[in-house]
């Protein structure tokens, strides 16, 4: 065999192997992921008829005109207002944390690390459940608080209920970011701040700051997204009286039968979460 | 160390917010534990010791089946989604092939689509298929323990593949050529070099599909059949109904079981952390 | 240059290689190489990074298929052969120990490979460990052992296949400076104990001189120069490989007839006879610093090259004075021995540098 035909050869082979160690998962991904997605936007384009079932012959805007009705529209602002209150509380309290984490020695930091992670692998709805108990009506926390004087806690099935609950379950979301980017940080340059007449707070301001901003983006996408998203936590500690943007997609399906309805706030969500992965992307950020 | 910002936030005030952060995040855990032993029956009361919602739970066939599907479920959806899962890794940390960064992209999507989205997504899904096999060829299918199936594989590819990469990513290429030069087989070297070093990886991602796959509540409700019902759908049923002791003591069963999980990750991570170190410390030894 | 080996000569070349290219997406690293190793010698591939040495090295053991060209090993046609399909074995940079086995389990990979029957394969194992001088040391894993084990455990795993040719990359280069020069001793020791041939790569001159039997340099994917370490100092044909192997002064010129160059500055010099440039062409004459003397103005010996100039700087080595004496011209370096005895040459003296005529070598620019 001719020595440049042999080098082509391999070249090809060395591709089709890498094709078909792909395949499998691929078609997989394609067939059970892709399609989906694309039936999913194709039926936010549908009609639903008086009977509950959908039309694809009618193409149409519909859908997503509904959007701007008063009761979607307002799921959607509440979640949007949830879920920031939940980002700006988790990063208040992440900050701080992954600060205090990373100036640690190393077995207390990976202690401390690996208490932030085993929540994180703990069960979803176990995490949730165990809210439930604390806030209900004559609970612990209630308890508590009656006990040192400050009279009965009736939070559950609140929109405060929900918001602990999205903190609760999205905290680590935001420390380990958070506490990556800390941990990069040259400790160098605060010194340099500092030497350069910088008070505390505009060393902050000027350097750590912008020096931290991937991690604090990547934290503030990992908790935004989900929590705009979330279905267990508002109905098990919102009542579902507390509608958001997950119920009630989960609503248009299980309950109203409005499959186009559903469909196109389904993907207004998704297109939440790829602006944001997109925005953080552009900031220089690499890995979420 | 620090001291622009410990003077900014005082040393007392960090330790103050560490310490609320780990009692929020612990607490809520522990008092779950401790209730799930309280006789009371209001959950969330003290009523003295009791294990009798334990006992409970053993009489309760319809929490068996439950349980008994999720472990099914969860068990075949990790072993399919870790499968492909670790071929598509080596395939994108390793080759070059058409329609690479497309299937990387596609790859991608799942980590971060809400869970909403992908329920509806499943749920759509297989209604238009089924109506399609029933109308063309006249099958009739429903959902059940496969539809389940199919969508925890369909989400965990992505996470097992993502775990897997970083640890061949890890993994210098040059050994694979090592193992070629000794005369080892593309597959011999896949067998005896490449494999058992990036196991850990697949172990890994492994035990984080079984959490994933055991945490689902929303895609499984979408795509559950009536008699296919797994445990976190059932007791997310039974939560939205009323809260009982019983409960408390299904969710001490789940939290052990997630926490076994963590242990086994944990341990792994520690045990990957130390074997990376070394190898950082192999190449050309100078000290 | 190198010029192809004699008939009976090439039928016992170990590695030979002809009109060799490897092009990566249209870049091409190497560039139509010829070269031939005989067999039990040992070979340096030197070059700059990026020069080509690896790929090349990496085509002799199949790792990359070259582009064009013929390549044999003892006259057998290997071009397109997969790595596990050749005769020879490879010592990588960093080693490539497996860190999941045991020092005996890399060892005995490649015999395990090719089914070797396992009483052989413990016996030819003991015998390569001991060979590198690591008995012992069977059980170890590769994180357990110094920079210095590794690299002989790589020796023993490729030397125990019996390979026709051992590849070493830059086998030194991840060692500290003592070690390297205990390991360089050791490795010639080893080489001619086995009597294989050993091709090696690397970038750092002085390993090359000192380990090997001939040397080719490389630069830009092209090999410029073969020959033994005395042609390659004393008489490099290329600017590039006089600069890369030692120091040199540069003096440009015309060549104006096959043992006469005109320097720039109008004066004629004699050079030993030339045959790789063309009368007419320019060339620039290679003069290295400690061939260059120096001594007061008009004190140089009659009949010698001579240039007169001022020093312009004066540096102490310890073993050696080194000057720079400025030409109205050029700057000539001048390396003497340092003897406490004579009188240094001050700074701003009027000086006469000279050489005699096999001092010089002629190199293309």
């Amino acid at each position: 065999m001719s020595v440049g035909i042999a080098e082509a050869k391999r070249e090809r082979s060395e591709r089709r192997r890498g094709f078909l160690l792909a395949l499998p998962s691929f078609a997989y991904m394609v067939l059970f992921f892709a399609v989906p997605l694309i039936i999913v936007l194709v039926y936010s384009f549908a009609t639903r008829t008086s009977t509950g079932s959908t039309a694809l012959s009618d193409w149409n805007l519909d859908a997503y005109r509904k959007l701007g009705e008063p009761i979607v529209r307002n799921v959607v602002v509440r979640s949007v207002i949830l879920a920031l209150v939940t980002t700006v509380i988790c990063l208040v309290v992440a900050y701080p944390f992954a600060w205090f984490c990373a100036h640690q020695r190393p077995t207390i930091r990976n202690l401390l690390l690996i208490a932030v992670m085993i929540p994180f692998w703990t069960n979803f709805l176990v995490r949730n459940y165990a809210w439930r108990i604390l806030l209900s009506n004559g609970g612990p926390i209630s308890s508590f608080t009656e006990a040192i004087g400050l009279g009965e806690t009736n939070i559950l099935f609140t929109k405060t209920a929900v918001v602990i609950g999205l903190v609760y379950a999205y905290l680590p979301f935001m420390i380990l970011p958070l506490y990556a980017s800390i941990d990069r940080l040259d400790r160098r340059l605060i010194e340099a701040g500092r030497d350069l007449y910088g008070s505390g707070s505009q060393t902050f301001r000027r350097i750590v700051l912008p020096l931290t901003m991937p991690g604090v983006i990547a934290g503030s996408i990992l908790v935004f997204v989900p929590s705009m998203g979330a279905y267990v936590t508002p109905e098990l500690l919102g009542g579902g009286k507390e509608t958001l943007l997950g119920s009630y997609i989960v609503t248009q399906f299980l309950t109203a039968r409005n499959w186009p309805v559903g469909a196109s706030l389904s993907f207004v969500l998704m297109a939440v979460m790829l602006v944001s992965t997109i925005v953080y992307f552009r900031s220089g950020g690499k890995n979420l | 160390m620090s001291e622009t910002i410990t003077r900014r936030l005082p040393a007392w005030a960090l330790r103050t917010n560490g310490a609320v952060v780990l009692i929020f995040l612990y607490a809520p855990i522990i008092l779950l534990v401790v209730f799930s032993f309280s006789a009371s029956r209001i959950p969330g009361q003290w009523g003295g010791f009791t294990s009798e919602w334990y006992a409970t739970l053993f009489d309760d066939s319809r929490l068996q089946r439950t349980i008994s599907v999720s472990v099914k479920v969860a068990l075949v959806s990790t072993l399919l989604a870790t499968v492909l899962g670790t071929m598509s890794a080596l395939a994108l940390e390793r080759f070059k092939f058409r329609g690479r960064k497309v299937f990387d992209a596609l790859l991608y999507l799942p980590i971060i689509i809400p869970d909403v989205t992908m329920a509806v997504m499943m749920l759509m899904f297989f209604s238009q298929a089924f109506d399609l096999l029933d109308s063309v060829f006249g099958i009739g299918l429903s959902k059940g323990f496969a539809t389940i199936v199919v969508s925890h594989v369909a989400f965990n590819i992505a996470f097992v593949s993502v775990v897997v990469r970083a640890r061949i990513a890890g993994m210098d290429a040059t050994l694979e050529q090592a193992a070629s030069d000794l005369y080892a087989t593309r597959w011999q070297a896949f067998r005896f070099v490449t494999l058992p070093l990036i196991a850990p990886g697949v172990l890994g991602g492994a035990l984080l599909a079984i959490t994933l796959s055991l945490d689902d509540v929303v895609v499984t409700q979408f795509v559950a059949g009536p008699g296919s019902t797994t445990l976190p759908v059932y007791v997310f049923s039974l939560i939205r109904k009323g809260v009982t002791p019983t409960i408390n003591a299904v969710s001490v069963i789940m939290l052990v079981a997630s926490l076994i999980l963590v242990a086994g990750s944990v341990g792994l991570q520690r045990a990957n952390a130390s074997r990376g170190r070394q190898q950082l410390r192999t190449p050309g030894g100078t000290s | 240059m190198n010029e192809p080996l004699g008939l009976q000569q090439q039928m016992s070349a170990a590695v030979s290689l002809r009109g060799i290219s490897k092009l990566f997406d249209d870049v091409t690293a190497v560039d139509n190489v010829d070269l031939d190793i005989a067999d039990g010698e040992f070979f340096a591939l030197l070059g700059p990074s990026g020069c080509g040495k690896t790929t090349t090295l990496r085509m002799i053991a199949g790792l990359e298929l070259p582009s064009a060209g013929s390549l044999q090993i003892f006259g057998e046609e290997v071009g397109s052969l997969p790595p596990n399909k050749r005769p020879v074995n490879t010592v990588f940079q960093n080693y490539a120990l497996f860190p999941h086995m045991s020092v005996a389990d890399n060892v005995a990979f490649g015999l395990r490979m090719r089914k070797v029957p396992k009483s052989e394969i413990s016996t030819r194992v003991q015998e390569a460990i001991s060979l590198v001088r690591m008995t012992g040391m069977e059980g170890r894993r590769p994180n357990q052992l110094s920079g210095g084990q590794q690299q002989r455990v790589a020796l023993a795993r490729a030397l125990v296949n019996r390979p026709k040719v051992l590849l070493l990359d830059e086998p030194l280069a991840a060692l500290d400076l003592k070690l390297r020069q205990e390991m360089q001793f050791e490795l010639k020791q080893l080489q001619r104990e086995v009597g294989i041939t050993f091709v090696f790569v690397t970038h750092d001159q002085e390993e090359a001189l000192a380990l090997s039997d001939r040397i080719g340099v490389m630069n830009d994917g092209r090999l410029l120069q073969v020959g033994t370490p005395e042609e390659m100092y004393d008489a490099p044909v290329d600017r590039f490989v006089a600069d890369f192997i030692g120091r040199s002064n540069f003096l440009k010129g015309v060549l104006e007839s096959s043992d006469v160059v005109c320097l720039s500055n109008g004066q004629r010099i004699n050079v030993p006879v030339v045959a790789t440039v063309a009368v007419g062409d320019d060339v620039q004459v290679s003069l290295r610093p400690e061939r260059v003397m120096i001594c007061q103005l008009d004190a140089a010996p009659s009949g010698v090259a001579k240039l007169s100039g001022v020093v312009d700087t004066e540096t102490f080595l310890g073993n050696s004075v080194v000057y720079r004496v400025a030409l109205d011209w050029m700057t000539i370096e001048v390396e003497t021995d340092h003897r406490p005895d004579v009188a240094r040459h001050a700074v701003g003296e009027q000086v006469d540098v000279w050489w005699r005529d096999d001092a010089v070598a002629v190199v293309k620019p």
